[in-house]
């Protein structure tokens, strides 16, 4: 079982050798994020916290692909789910952020275990179809009952101006909000690194090789498969709950169909194999449209690079910008190693 | 030679007479005609301009008002520098914007924003950061329902109920179904007071929401045939409802309906765009007087927008309401010491306007002290006749029980009795 956990298990940045190493680019990254409040704009934070946000989604999106090779089209409708309980617990009992926010994550795992009921028969197109009709579902759904603003009864909701939801009590301003958004992103990475250098990591590894092995080594195929969709969702609902925090409230155009498919599309481009892959997803889902917006041109003319990246990344980078990345500093240390 | 000297002046008297009628020179603020060079007063705006329609009129507009006021002596010498800003209809991208403008760039104010978003999502940082926005187009409950937000527009809710209430006392409509966006605070907002206006009345309504990102107009289409209205009120942003009336015509609805519509549909260019078919049939609510009108301010709006709007920007009217928020800013700014225009100043200035009048508004245009603000709640109805529009009412006030806080705060304020 080793053996499939170091081949197909670990990130790879386990190729780069020394401890210290394996460590230095996520700490180099966490010092940068950090030190972004500094720059003292208030739109690029606002831009960086939604980049920190769907850096957690799309670590949810990658795990499943990377892991069990499947394709969720639906994780910006999950990210709804899990936006929906926060902000309604948050109107109706005003309870701790942090208790709603584990709340909403808890609820959008049980949708990604029901979402996982055709993932154990289906595989490939098919899988992804029923994600896309599962996030069409959603985006119908709450555009009728709406995300709770204040109001009352079960949907919370009311005709009318919106009343703000809390933030945590430790983040209020946008600066400390955006800190508290790169700490729970630290923290699903930690759950995710935990998962897979452990037993679902290695029966993962192996059921994507093959089920029917997986199967003859005594694997629950079923029960890891479903619990990937629910570690999956569970981590698209929490930051459906950061992003509910983020605006103080959330809106059913945030959650359009294409949304979903275009976060998966450009967690292939940034690289669904490497750790930092889905940073480089979050960067160009909300940071590339944020800056094209910024020089004056058309948000959407972010959709034609994207569509470019995609066929760039399907032709030429199979494992994406971050595996590009990675190949290169690979190389460099090669290089300065044989040099020393 | 004498005759022809006459006949010759008389021609050039005539052309210019008419070349007058047809468009006054621009006036605005000091119409001086100097170039404002002194430290520029940053304002701003939040526009949906790209997204499922355009909503970007009243920027244009107040952007147009602010070249005229620049290269006519400024705010006593010092010009505007007008950032306008581009939500997408998004609510992530709208709180983006919003506080780029608001803290990064520093505007002391925003004028002529238009928005199905923003207001929703900033009203909260305008309060908290108290900077005023004197919007153009507001599409949504949260402009009229802040403390930091007014316009001169009445808005969906305001616009659907006094279309119904033309359409009850002049068409005898019994029933009417409203097709609109599913935006609740836009679409539903406004759909659900006018049912109410119905239900007070003895009569029948329903709502027909649409999602303006995927809008299907055949099946709103066929969902107004089996709603058993006998009126349609069409209430979504221009686009939508000329391509939802274009279906209604491929199916040849025209008289099995009574036609109206909230304010969207009030644009010089929509005649043109749905044709014949419709003339002497679609009756449209204007939140504010005729776009063709011959008063001072309306003359002068289409002179300013001849000379310092794109040929392409919309003259309809969210475009006016651009006009007079950015008129009304300026009127207020102007009466502040140069050296002290700052964010505190100018949100004090512009709370204290009070009983503006114009031929472009029904009633008087004032800001104040209060959680709330709704100055326009009378409005006009006007009926598409061939090539363009002519009025089939005078100024009506709505009505609506949404009104009583509003009234209740004119009372306080001595505008009402």
């Amino acid at each position: 079982m080793k053996n499939y956990g170091e081949k197909y298990g670990h990130f790879e940045m386990n190729q780069i050798s020394g401890q210290w190493r394996r460590w230095l680019a996520p700490i180099i990254i966490l010092i940068v994020a950090l030190s972004i409040p500094a720059m003292g704009s208030a739109l690029w934070l606002k831009v960086f916290t939604s980049v920190a946000i769907y850096t957690i989604t799309a670590l949810g999106i990658s795990l499943l692909y990377r892991r069990l090779g499947q394709v969720s089209l639906a994780h910006v409708a999950l990210m709804g789910c899990g936006g929906w309980v926060t902000l309604r617990l948050s109107h109706a009992f005003h309870l701790p952020f942090e208790f709603q926010l584990f709340a909403g994550g808890v609820f959008t795992a049980i949708v990604g275990m029901v979402l996982a009921y055709p993932a154990l028969r289906m595989r490939g197109l098919y899988l992804a179809l029923v994600t896309l009709m599962a996030a069409g579902g959603f985006s119908i759904l709450i555009g009728i009952i709406q995300f709770p603003n204040g109001g009352d009864g079960f949907a919370g909701y009311a005709i009318t101006a919106i009343t703000h939801m809390e933030r945590p009590y430790l983040a209020q301003s946008d600066e400390a909000f955006f800190v508290y958004c790169i700490m729970i992103a630290v923290l699903a990475y930690a759950l995710v690194y935990a998962h897979e250098h452990a037993k679902p990591g290695r029966a993962w590894a192996l059921i994507r090789r093959s089920e029917a092995s997986a199967m003859a080594a005594g694997i629950n195929v079923t029960f890891y498969k479903v619990w990937g969709f629910a570690l999956s969702g569970f981590l698209a609902g929490i930051a459906g709950g950061l992003l509910a925090g983020s605006l103080q409230f959330l809106d059913a155009r945030s959650f359009p169909v294409g949304e979903s498919v275009m976060i998966f599309a450009l967690t292939v481009v940034g690289g669904a194999w490497h750790w930092f892959g889905a940073i480089i997803a979050a960067l160009l889902f909300r940071l590339m449209p944020a800056l094209l917006n910024d020089w004056g041109v058309s948000g959407d003319a972010a959709f034609i690079f994207f569509g470019a990246a995609l066929m760039h990344a399907l032709a030429t980078a199979p494992k994406g910008i971050a595996g590009q990345i990675a190949g290169l500093a690979s190389r460099l240390m090669k290089s300065g190693d044989r040099h020393d | 030679m004498k005759k022809i000297a006459v006949y010759s002046a008389s021609l050039v008297g005539a052309f210019m007479m008419m070349t007058g009628g047809a468009m006054a020179a621009p006036s605005c603020g000091l119409s001086n005609g100097q170039k404002a060079n002194g430290e520029p007063i940053k304002v701003g705006a939040i526009v949906g301009q790209t997204g499922p329609d355009d909503f970007s009129s009243s920027g244009d507009a107040a952007q147009a008002f602010f070249k005229c006021i620049n290269a006519n002596g400024g705010v006593n010498g010092r010009p505007i520098e007008f950032t306008m800003e581009d939500d997408q209809w998004n609510p992530e991208v709208a709180a983006q914007v919003g506080n780029k403008l608001v803290k990064d760039v520093g505007v002391v104010a925003l004028v002529g924003s238009g928005s199905f978003v923003d207001m929703a999502v900033n009203a909260k940082l305008y309060a908290d950061e108290g900077v005023m926005s004197m919007a153009g187009a507001c599409a949504i409950s949260d402009c009229y329902e802040s403390s930091n937000i007014v316009t001169a527009a009445g808005g969906p809710l305001i616009s659907s109920v006094g279309a119904a209430q033309w359409a009850v006392a002049h068409q005898g409509a019994k029933n009417i179904v409203c097709v609109t966006t599913n935006i609740p605070t836009s679409g539903i907002y406004g759909c659900s007071w006018m049912q109410k206006f119905m239900e007070n009345k003895g009569l029948e309504a329903s709502i027909i929401p649409l999602d303006p990102a995927s809008a299907d107009m055949n099946s709103a289409v066929l969902e107004t045939i089996a709603s058993g209205a006998d009126t349609v009120l069409v209430n979504m942003p221009g686009g939508m409802a000329a391509a939802f009336l274009k279906v209604a015509e491929e199916q040849d609805l025209r008289d099995n309906f009574k036609w109206i519509s909230s304010t969207p549909l009030y644009d010089a260019d929509i005649p043109a765009a749905l044709g014949k078919y419709w003339t002497g049939v679609l009756t449209v609510n204007a939140e504010l007087n005729p776009i063709d009108g011959t008063g001072p301010d309306t003359t002068n709006w289409r002179a300013i927008m001849e000379t310092y709007a794109n040929e392409g920007d919309p003259r309809d009217t969210f475009s006016q309401a651009g006009y007079l928020a950015a008129k009304y800013f300026v009127e207020a700014v102007l009466k502040l010491d140069p050296a002290d225009i700052n964010r505190a100043s100018v949100t004090k200035a512009i709370q204290a306007i009070s009983g503006k009048t114009s031929d472009m508004m029904c009633g008087p245009y004032y800001v104040g002290l209060a959680d709330r603000h709704l100055p326009n709640h009378a409005n006009i109805m006007m009926q598409l006749v061939d090539g363009g529009f002519k009025q089939v009412s005078e100024c009506t006030q709505v009505d609506t029980e949404y009104l009583a806080p509003y009234l209740a705060i004119e009372k306080e304020m001595g505008i009402s009795n």
